[in-house]
């Protein structure tokens, strides 16, 4: 049903849900083929004019987000601590603590707010939690492997049993310079920051997502850290050239590592400012204050 | 967490009382000389001498003749008090103590305090009598509850005790290092069994520990010598047939008694598992319990107490599972001394039985000791499991810490606890931590839990906490939001509640055990098992 719905809204571009397929079709045509649509790109995720609330408060967080985020685009959003990045995150993933009071947010041509947060994740939009959740009692490698397999039963593929995953979960393990003991650990228990994170992007390599939202992969990571991190996203985005990555963050570092096409800039719940790598700079030379001015 | 507790009652049934005494509000401190006894001294310790039959003469009354205020006591003595004749001096002598208590003790009703939510009324209606013991029991059955629990390879020695005696014949005990004594107590070293059988249930027993005490017609000894450290682990497989030796139509009392003494510096674990022979599911096995019908008035009742000496630097870790039947009602006592810098530890696990109470009390009686209690409650149709907790410090840098998980399933199911850690005037720089998480899975399913936390000493570092929830919404979401149906998010986080405390037993075998169990358990609630 899900998939139906998607394929009626995304019609028009002549692009169906068979996309996921396409994906492992021969190397060489398929890369010619992103490259041919990296210049037009079929729009990810558009969110207009999007409102939301904290449900338990009643107060106004996001006050009219709007953002579109097409095929194989880099976009990073900055903005003070409190402006609303990680509401926008949860909002868009399902998080039960907001609601939504105006707007829209369409992903892959769906209303995503008709859309369960599991149903969400079957279609490829995964969230790298800024604070991850720890849950004592469960291992992270039936974490995992639950969550591959409803993403794998989603799309129609064979599920994975214990050994086959283990295989498949090693080399992304390696290429995120991750002891394999932490599989046996409890999901997030006990992890340190950089863990977690690192835990995180396990998750979206797994799940081989096609539109990844990172809030603050970065914070909490120390130089070593967020190279291997950074390394390993773009690995994936290498793998999955038309992959949509909305990071938020803090420090230009992490520009460095994963390049942005587009910048924008957050306060109080809406967009101020969109410009590209340029933009960064002048905000390490000046900070937040300067463009508040030009909001 | 406010919001889920407001969230909660709605739904739920709940009564929560939380209770914490600050250090302002003073409560004398207990006057009891007795609590400085030490571990006394014993010499020639390891000399695992057969104890001599006893010269004193005990004059216990012939059981028939008991006379005892509580008529229901009364009857119950008159059924299942072995003659004192065929006892070991010891215990003749604990059943004379136990006999002479019981004759103005009265059975607890939801009057006494310590009773409140524990209505043992239903397991007092029952006319007890003997249970048959491991002569009477077929033995295909029990040669298959054996089977299907698997007894770990790596296990120091596996004691079998049928119906509160020990099958010698299926238990194996071949491979103790030199000094270790497992066994009965007509072969155990008579001076640790002289200062120690019974003297701790004596002082802080209930009324189902006296009636173990009366009923018991052996106790497995186990006695670690000085600085030995006992690798693997000794496991104690307790099965009930439920069958009563005599009439059917009567229920069966089973009295299992443990007492285990760890020598200075020794080290041991010691894992004691209840079962039936019937599975726990109350369906009934082909051989020997077709009699105990699942809803027959019957059913069986075990009372079993276990007394653990520690002495200075001792560590024991301590597992206590029960997985018994539907039919069964359960009360155990478990008492413990623990010596200067010695170290106890429970990992406590109950799924199965219909009514089952657990009494603990530990006593640190020297400094610098650690007592870690963590407990897993699963209380699903019909069930009731109670945990009643004391731990005592008394001397200054002591530790403690208890967890207790209750979760309920049913609407007719419920969860007692009451976890009292006492923090004395001499017990400085203690360091303690009690809390109690629960979870109620459906509408009406009840919880009353009391964790208490008495301080008395001023320079100590507490914490105290207790929740009554749902599941976890934020660990629902974040399992959601990888793809997980909120099913099977459900049921993983169900399972994983209880498996921080499961996964400490430390024993696979028997944590499949436990897991399978639960998922009987949980059926209902899940629906399919994971
Ligand atoms: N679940 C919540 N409950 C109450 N307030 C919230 C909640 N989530 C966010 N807020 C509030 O919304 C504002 C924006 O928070 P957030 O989105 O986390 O900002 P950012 O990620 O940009 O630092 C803050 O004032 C924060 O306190
Ligand atoms: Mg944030």
């Amino acid at each position: 049903m899900l998939s139906t719905a998607s394929v009626a809204a995304r019609a028009p571009c002549g692009i169906g849900a068979s996309r996921r397929q396409q994906r492992g079709a021969a190397a060489r045509g398929r890369r010619q083929f992103c490259l041919v649509r990296a210049a037009k790109g079929d729009v990810l995720l558009e969110i207009h004019d999007l409102q939301a609330k904290v449900a338990a408060t009643g107060k106004q967080i996001l006050k009219g987000v709007t953002l579109t985020v097409r095929e194989g685009e880099v976009h990073a959003i900055m903005g003070k601590n409190g402006s609303g990045k990680s509401t926008l995150s949860k909002v868009l993933v399902g998080h039960p603590d907001y609601e939504v009071t105006g707007g829209s947010a369409a992903y892959k041509g769906v209303d995503l707010f008709e859309l369960e947060p599991e149903q969400r994740s079957h279609m490829g939009l995964f969230l790298s939690f800024q604070s991850p959740v720890e849950i004592p009692g469960v291992s992270n490698i039936d974490f995992l492997r639950i969550a591959t397999n409803a993403r794998r039963k989603a799309a129609g593929e064979k599920e994975l049993d214990p050994l086959e995953f283990y295989a498949h979960v090693m080399p992304k393990l390696e290429a995120l310079n991750m002891d394999p003991a932490f599989l046996n650990r409890n999901v997030n228990e006990g992890f340190s920051g950089g863990e977690k994170k690192r835990n995180e992007i396990l998750q979206l390599a797994c799940l081989e997502a096609d539109m990844a939202i990172l809030d603050e992969i970065d914070s909490g990571l120390d130089i070593d850290a967020l190279r291997d991190v950074s390394k390993a996203v773009n690995g994936l985005k290498s793998q999955q050239q038309d992959m949509g990555i909305l990071m938020v963050t803090h420090y230009k570092r992490l520009l460095d590592y994963i390049r942005p096409d587009y910048v924008h800039i957050m306060q109080e719940g809406r967009i101020v400012t969109t410009g590209d790598m340029g933009l960064v700079d002048k905000l390490e030379e000046s900070g937040y204050s300067v463009l508040s001015s030009s909001a | 967490m406010a919001s889920a507790l407001a969230q909660l009652q709605g739904c739920a049934q709940l009564r929560l009382e939380a209770q914490h005494a600050p250090s302002s509000r003073c409560v004398a401190p207990a006057q009891r000389a007795v609590q400085q006894r030490r571990l006394q001294r014993r010499g020639g310790s390891g000399s695992a001498a057969p104890a001599a039959p006893r010269a004193t003469a005990v004059a216990a009354a012939p059981a028939a003749h008991v006379a005892a205020e509580d008529k229901w006591i009364e009857r119950t003595l008159e059924a299942v008090v072995p003659d004192s004749a065929s006892l070991p001096a010891p215990l003749a002598s604990l059943q004379s103590g136990c006999l002479s208590a019981l004759a103005t003790a009265r059975m607890p009703t939801t009057r006494n305090e310590e009773y409140r939510f524990t209505d043992v009324s239903p397991v007092l209606q029952a006319a007890l009598a003997p249970s048959a013991g491991p002569a009477a029991a077929p033995a295909a059955a029990l040669d298959a509850a054996l089977a299907a629990a698997g007894m770990r390879e790596a296990a120091a020695a596996t004691v079998v005790v049928v119906d509160g005696q020990i099958d010698e014949q299926r238990s194996s005990l071949g491979g103790l290092p030199q000094g270790v004594y497992v066994g009965g107590l007509a072969g155990a070293p008579q001076d640790v069994v002289s200062f120690a059988l019974g003297a701790q249930s004596r002082a802080r027993g209930g009324a189902f520990a006296l009636l173990n005490g009366a009923a018991a017609r052996d106790a497995l000894v186990v006695h670690i010598p000085a600085n030995l450290t006992l690798s693997g682990s000794i496991h104690i497989l307790y099965l009930s047939s439920g069958a009563a030796a005599e009439a059917a139509g009567q229920a069966a009392l089973a009295a299992p008694r443990l007492l285990a003494v760890l020598e200075e510096g020794a080290s041991a674990e010691i894992v004691e598992e209840f079962a039936s022979l019937a599975p726990a599911d109350g369906t009934a096995s082909t051989a020997g319990t077709a009699t105990a019908s699942k809803d027959g008035p019957a059913g069986y009742l075990t009372t079993a107490v276990a007394e653990f000496e520690l002495d200075d630097r001792a560590a024991l870790k301590h597992s206590y599972v029960t997985l018994e039947g539907a039919n069964a009602a359960h009360a155990k006592s478990t008492l413990v001394n623990q010596g200067t810098e010695s170290s106890y530890s429970l990992t406590e696990v109950r799924v199965g039985g219909r009514l089952t109470r657990h009494d603990l009390s530990i006593e640190q009686l020297g400094e610098a000791t650690q007592s870690q209690m963590r407990s897993f409650l699963l209380c699903g149709d019909g069930q009731l499991h109670d945990l009643h907790s004391k731990l005592k410090l008394d001397h200054p840098q002591g530790e403690a810490n208890q967890l207790h998980k209750c979760i309920v399933s049913s609407p007719s199911g419920r969860g007692v606890f009451d976890g009292n850690v006492k923090v004395n005037r001499l017990a400085q720089k203690t360091d303690a931590q009690q809390l109690s998480r629960n979870l109620l899975l459906v509408p009406r399913a009840t919880v009353n839990v009391k964790p208490n936390l008495q301080i008395i000493a001023d320079d100590v570092k507490c914490t105290h906490g207790c929740t009554v929830s749902d599941l976890e919404e934020e660990e629902l979401f974040y399992l959601k939001s990888r793809g997980i149906s909120a099913d099977v998010a459900r049921q993983m986080l169900v399972y994983s509640f209880g498996r921080e405390v499961v996964q400490c037993l430390r024993d696979e075998a028997l944590q499949a055990r436990v897991e399978a169990a639960m998922r009987r358990t949980l059926a209902s609630f899940t629906g399919a098992a994971q």
